[in-house]
């Protein structure tokens, strides 16, 4: 044991990150994608805001939502949505979506030795029509799935969603299969859970709830989307794919 | 998430902190990796600070309060500072944290807006131009790891609209209706979200100066780096006011009785 | 021109033999065709004046605005080049924002008048460079009171009570010289600098003109600031009003 007098004298050194808790979610249906994310914003026991937006629709074919590290958050959509602004600028259409993925990983990659702090999720709909999700990690790292959650409920979430979206730990009834996709009222309705549930046990989770849902061009799905009481349309383009934000109270103890 | 339940419940905030008030456990390599950084100063911890901003939301505008001490360390070295700096005519900005640091943004704030007066093009910086361009100077510094050490909040009042943002040393931003930096943020934001959420569009000038108030008491009776003296600032529809420095009156009577404070025998 | 062909006017480098040097001469020339300015440093303030010439219908109202700022309290009015304006108007701009942060005040109008002067002056030293072709009137209202000084093509630099540069010159001294400026008021001298350009500006040999009036005073909180839409309009209509009247 070194006594206090041998020690070096004591520098404190300056931690540019912190994390701002919350939590995100994306689960994608056959033509639809949600992309969910709560809107507290915490450092350690501090409630720093009951509303601080951690899901970006990007374009009308895909939404981003980003999670860990606010500043770097912000800071990262802020430089996607630029760069997909100047895509724009050169090719007079929206980037498609996994294009957006490999650019999220280059640009994360980018910042290998300084990493952003950042987990990011992104969904929406694949130029074949398709509902589609990307999870990165903070340095780029990335795959196509069905589902997603990161963040500070990460690991009460994604087991329930393997579960409930995956089926995992089930066995189908003798004779039947577990479907390949989910509607999206089913989807919609494990996306709340998913949040009161991580509401009720985790304190970084709370305040209000943001659900992106993104419809691919004519999508069966839209009729249970109309009859949501609250639903918001933002499309911009009339590309056909549709883009709608669902905003719901969460318990804010 | 946490999965050890020993640590649950336990303070976690130790990584950052904001005031140097918390021991960080001496790591072999604290430093960052740069052969150069002998020969570089940087703010790496604060000297001379200031305490908790805090700010509301009422009918008219915002109202923001700070104390007028710096602090040297733990002692009360500076009584007259003011920490609520106008910038332009809709805005303020409230400082904690390094009070050099809030010298040097007090200064390139004001060549900004000088700058925009000359260009007398039609526009004027509102609160929400000054609360952006000093995020990204914050995250920007952060990101050179050499940060401005402060927390701001910036209040202001244009176009009939109400705005209140915080800022600080990390680049992090978030706004609400009623912000507190520093200790404010654990002793003051509790008493100001339950006075004003939900009444921002009816509390008057008159009651939301009384909950500030009430607010600032607190902080002296707790905050050992305060001090009973502290501003005003305003920012509605008619400007920007920051008052004179005025006094809190407290009661020390009950102190009598506490060991180790007033005259035991034993 | 007597300097003509003799080669001592192609650089402003080399003096002619009595010792002239012709390129700032040359520069003079340019300021003297341009329309006129005007400055008058009244009792608790300053006022600027332009006529600035309008040379096509196509233009724009209200644009490239020969009146400028340099900082809060210091205005600037040039004649000559537009855009050498533009330029000597950057330069103050910089040079005001690096003595504000050097002494933490705000700076003196002879200070700004000095390094502008000083400015203007090295582009006279060289072959390579052509001096400017403006002459530089500067108002402000600093901690000495108010000030107006005139920064010439040559660098040189005066104090004046009031001053008159371009085209119009001749006459607007004139008329600057009876009145007694010391005791006017700035909203008063207002009305004064309207009537002189009004008055200076040719009519049978120039086309249309824009008025451009700024000031500096008690009024604008010691700021420097256009002239208000409702103090302008009155100015400018008893300025009119005064040219059928006078003479």
């Amino acid at each position: 044991m070194v006594s206090l007098a041998q020690q070096q004298p004591i520098q404190q050194s300056f931690n540019p990150y912190t994390e701002n808790g919350g939590t995100i979610l994306a689960v994608s249906g056959a033509d639809f994608s949600v992309i969910a994310g709560d809107t507290r914003q915490s450092e350690g026991y501090n409630i720093q805001t009951r509303y601080a937006p951690k899901v970006f629709k990007l374009t009308d074919k895909a939404v981003l939502a980003v999670n860990g590290f606010a500043a770097d958050g912000n800071m990262f959509v802020k430089k996607v949505k630029q760069r997909l602004e100047w895509y724009r600028h050169a090719h007079a259409k929206d980037m498609p979506i996994r294009s957006i993925a490999r650019l999220i990983q280059t640009m994360l990659y980018a910042r290998r030795f300084f990493p952003y702090y950042v987990y990011n999720i992104l969904g929406g709909i694949e130029e074949d029509g398709t509902g589609a999700v990307y999870s990165f990690d903070p340095v780029g790292s990335y795959e196509r799935e069905a589902c997603r959650a990161a963040g500070a409920a990460q690991s009460l979430v994604q087991p329930f969603l393997d579960n409930q979206i995956y089926f995992k730990n089930q066995t189908p009834a003798p004779g039947t299969s577990f479907p390949q996709h989910l509607p999206l009222q089913t989807v919609l309705a494990l996306v709340i859970d998913s949040f009161t549930g991580a509401t009720e046990r985790h304190i970084e989770v709370g305040d209000g709830l943001e659900m992106y849902v993104v419809l691919s061009r004519g999508s069966t799905a839209l009729q249970s989307l109309q009859s949501i009481r609250g639903v918001q349309e933002i499309t911009a383009t009339n590309d056909g794919e549709r883009v709608f934000v669902i905003r719901k109270e969460l318990k804010k103890d | 998430m946490d999965h050890f339940p020993t640590n649950w419940g336990r303070p976690r905030n130790d990584a950052h902190d904001a005031y140097g008030t918390f021991p960080i456990p001496q790591r072999p390599q604290n430093r960052v990796n740069d052969s150069f950084s002998d020969a570089v100063q940087r703010t790496q911890q604060p000297i001379v600070t200031g305490t908790s901003v805090l700010a509301l939301k009422y009918k008219d505008g915002i109202l923001m309060a700070a104390d007028n001490l710096a602090s040297y360390g733990s002692l009360a070295r500076f009584k007259d500072v003011q920490r609520l700096q106008a910038v332009g005519s809709t805005t303020v900005v409230g400082a904690g944290g390094d009070m050099s640091d809030f010298q040097y943004i007090q200064k390139f704030l004001d060549e900004l807006v000088i700058d925009e007066f000359s260009a007398h093009d039609g526009h004027d910086l509102g609160p929400a131009e000054i609360h952006e361009y000093l995020s990204q100077v914050m995250y920007a510094r952060r990101s050179k790891m050499n940060p401005l050490w402060n927390s701001l909040l910036v209040g202001g009042f244009k176009d009939g609209k109400r705005f209140l943002s915080y800022v600080d040393l990390l680049g992090t931003t978030y706004s609400a209706s009623t912000l507190a930096t520093g200790y404010g943020a654990y002793l003051a934001q509790p008493i100001l979200r339950k006075e004003v959420e939900g009444r921002e569009d009816t509390l008057t000038e008159e009651e939301a100066k009384k909950i500030m108030e009430t607010c600032m008491k607190v902080l002296f009776y707790r905050d050992a780096r305060s001090l009973d003296k502290y501003q005003f600032a305003t920012i509605t529809a008619q400007g920007v006011t920051i008052s004179e420095s005025q006094f809190l009156t407290t009661s020390w009577s009950f102190a009598e009785g506490i060991r180790g404070y007033g005259a035991q025998t034993q | 021109m007597t300097s003509i062909g003799t080669g001592y006017d192609l650089s402003a480098s080399t003096y002619s033999p009595d010792g002239r040097i012709f390129q700032v001469e040359y520069a003079g020339k340019a300021v003297e065709n341009s329309g006129t300015a005007i400055g008058l440093k009244v009792k608790d303030g300053v006022v600027l004046a332009v006529e600035k010439l309008v040379h096509s219908k196509l233009l724009v109202p209200n644009v490239n605005r020969r009146i400028q700022t340099v900082d809060r309290h210091i205005g600037l009015a040039t004649s000559g080049l537009l855009a050498d304006g533009r330029s000597i108007a950057n330069r103050a701009r910089e040079e005001a924002s690096s003595l504000r942060s050097w002494h933490d005040a705000p700076p003196t109008l002879k200070d700004i008048a000095e390094r502008i002067g000083m400015f203007v002056q090295a582009y006279t030293l060289y072959s390579s460079v052509r001096p400017f072709g403006i002459s530089t009137l500067l108002g402000a209202v600093d901690k000495n009171g108010p000030a107006l000084f005139v920064v010439e093509p040559s660098g040189v630099f005066y104090g004046y009570h009031g001053a008159a540069v371009g085209k119009g010159r001749q006459l607007a001294k004139t008329e600057l010289e009876k009145l007694k400026l010391s005791e006017l008021t700035t909203r008063e001298a207002v009305y004064e600098a309207a009537r002189i350009i009004h008055l200076v500006h040719d009519d049978a040999k120039e086309k249309d003109f824009e008025l451009e009036l700024s000031w500096i005073g008690a009024e604008t909180n010691n700021l420097h600031v256009p002239v208000p839409e409702d103090l302008f309009k009155d100015a400018d209509a008893k300025a009119r009003a005064a040219l059928e009247t006078f003479e």
